[in-house]
């Protein structure tokens, strides 16, 4: 089981929902599509790389041939999955203090959600329904979302920079280079492998060693 | 579509498992074995998949449903019901379902085509284990049908069978291509080192250094100094 990757923790929750109610949160979901502000509680989230919603009604799980049963469900279901940084605890609950209404909204009409708020009861829904990992990848284990935004506007201002004042004579140069400096000071940052996530990072590591000291079953 | 945003895209698989074992292995549990042995970080084989951004492998054994005591309706009004009638308490209880195949689930956050992207899968996902080499085909073996998967194309027809569009798909992060995004991340490392290493020094001195570091990172040169997929050290 790994739901860590280096910085980023995967998470992947299934909840049931009633089949006569899907059209609603399809619309719902439509809705926050069609008018991105309504995404905006979401993006002030920034721990956050990629998050899905994905519906699968009662009669959609894949049925690839005749000799696979076929599932008889009652309810519909609501998969999601993300990716973020930081632990479990600080996800949840910042999903709880940022936009418990939004929260509402998407698993308003899912079996027995609590509501966000309080938070033990959704701490509990969400670990019941919770699925761990058993292979989690990161193409950057080492950065944050935040890094991966940052980074792009850093390589911009490098570039612009580098046209612009490479040449120049050197007091002009230094001018530029404190203003660059200045304007990128809250994008600046080494990335390494931090204490909290490291220790549960070591504990994959030590976990997929220990899984290779083993002959396949 | 709501599978994308921008370009990128978010990948959402369940292939169904076969039901039966290999002598007392069940064919879910060899899969979710074969998954937790798969390398990891810069080892893993999606580190060689182009354009992954972030990726996990599980297995759905079933749903769940956290009960509780009471009715399931959305209005109460089998509260009135049950008076009259036994069956329509009994109805308005709440329901378990249980699955009749387990699921290999695949969700992939990529940047570009989905076609592409498969193709790239089924040429570069290798890794060894136990001295022996692995392609993408061992992880789907069990599965449903997946034995007519028999070349880039099959394997590219089958994973859009198993595929579950999103209802919604949230990018907090940006669309660029893998490789701009490494890209980027080097230079957001090495710069910040630079920053740091010549604090306080003269105009001249920090412009020459500046020019050989510029020589050194080539900041516009994406297959040039970069970090690898996957990389977990600096």
């Amino acid at each position: 089981m790994s739901n860590i990757a280096g910085k980023a923790y995967a998470m992947n929750v299934v909840t049931p929902i009633r089949w006569y109610m899907v059209w609603i949160n399809r619309l719902i979901f439509k809705i926050a599509l069609s008018r991105p502000s309504t995404l905006k509680g979401l993006i002030t989230l920034s721990l956050i790389h990629y998050a899905r919603w994905v519906i699968i009604p009662k009669d959609g799980f894949p049925h690839l041939h005749p000799s696979q049963p076929k599932e008889n469900l009652h309810y519909s279901y609501m998969l999601f999955f993300s990716n973020f940084n930081g632990s479990w605890d600080q996800y949840v609950d910042s999903f709880t203090f940022a936009i418990p209404s939004g929260l509402d909204l998407f698993w308003k009409w899912n079996i027995r959600y609590p509501k966000s708020v309080p938070l033990t009861p959704f701490h509990d829904y969400i670990k019941y329904n919770q699925i761990d990992t058993a292979h989690y990848y990161s193409a950057y284990p080492m950065a944050a979302s935040n890094d991966v935004k940052s980074a792009k506007i850093v390589k911009k201002a490098l570039i612009d920079f580098k046209s612009a004042s490479i040449e120049k004579n050197p007091d002009e140069f230094l001018i530029d280079y404190n203003n660059l400096l200045n304007e990128l000071q809250l994008e600046f940052g080494e990335m390494r492998p931090t204490p909290i996530v490291s220790l549960s990072a070591d504990a994959v590591k030590q976990r997929y060693l220990q899984s290779q000291s083993h002959h396949y079953i | 579509m709501a599978t994308k945003s921008g370009n990128a895209t978010a990948l959402t698989v369940l292939s169904p498992i076969k039901n039966g074992t290999m002598g007392e292995i069940s064919y879910a549990d060899i899969t979710r074995e074969r998954c937790l042995r798969l390398p990891i970080h810069e080892n893993s084989p999606l580190a060689k998949v182009p354009n992954t951004y972030l990726a996990r492998l599980f297995i759905l054994d079933d749903v769940f449903y956290e009960s509780l005591p009471g009715s399931d309706s959305v209005f109460n009004f089998s509260d009135i019901f049950s008076f009259f009638s036994d069956q329509a308490r009994r109805d308005a209880l709440p329901k378990i379902d249980h699955l009749k195949s387990k699921y290999l689930v695949f969700s992939s956050n990529f940047h570009g085509d989905l076609n592409e992207y498969l193709a790239g899968m089924w040429e570069n996902w290798t890794y060894n284990d136990q001295g022996i080499q692995h392609d993408v085909r061992y992880i789907w073996e069990h599965c449903v049908a997946f034995d007519e998967v028999t070349d880039c194309n099959s394997f590219i027809s089958y994973i859009k069978r198993c595929q579950l569009d999103a209802s919604l798909f949230f990018n907090g992060s940006t669309d660029d291509s893998l490789q701009e995004q490494l890209k980027a991340l080097y230079l957001k490392q090495e710069f910040t080192k630079f920053v740091t290493t010549h604090q306080g020094k003269s105009a001249i001195e920090i412009q020459q250094a500046f020019k050989r570091f510029i020589e050194r990172v080539q900041p516009e040169n994406l297959s040039g100094p970069s970090w690898v997929p996957g990389q977990s050290n600096p």
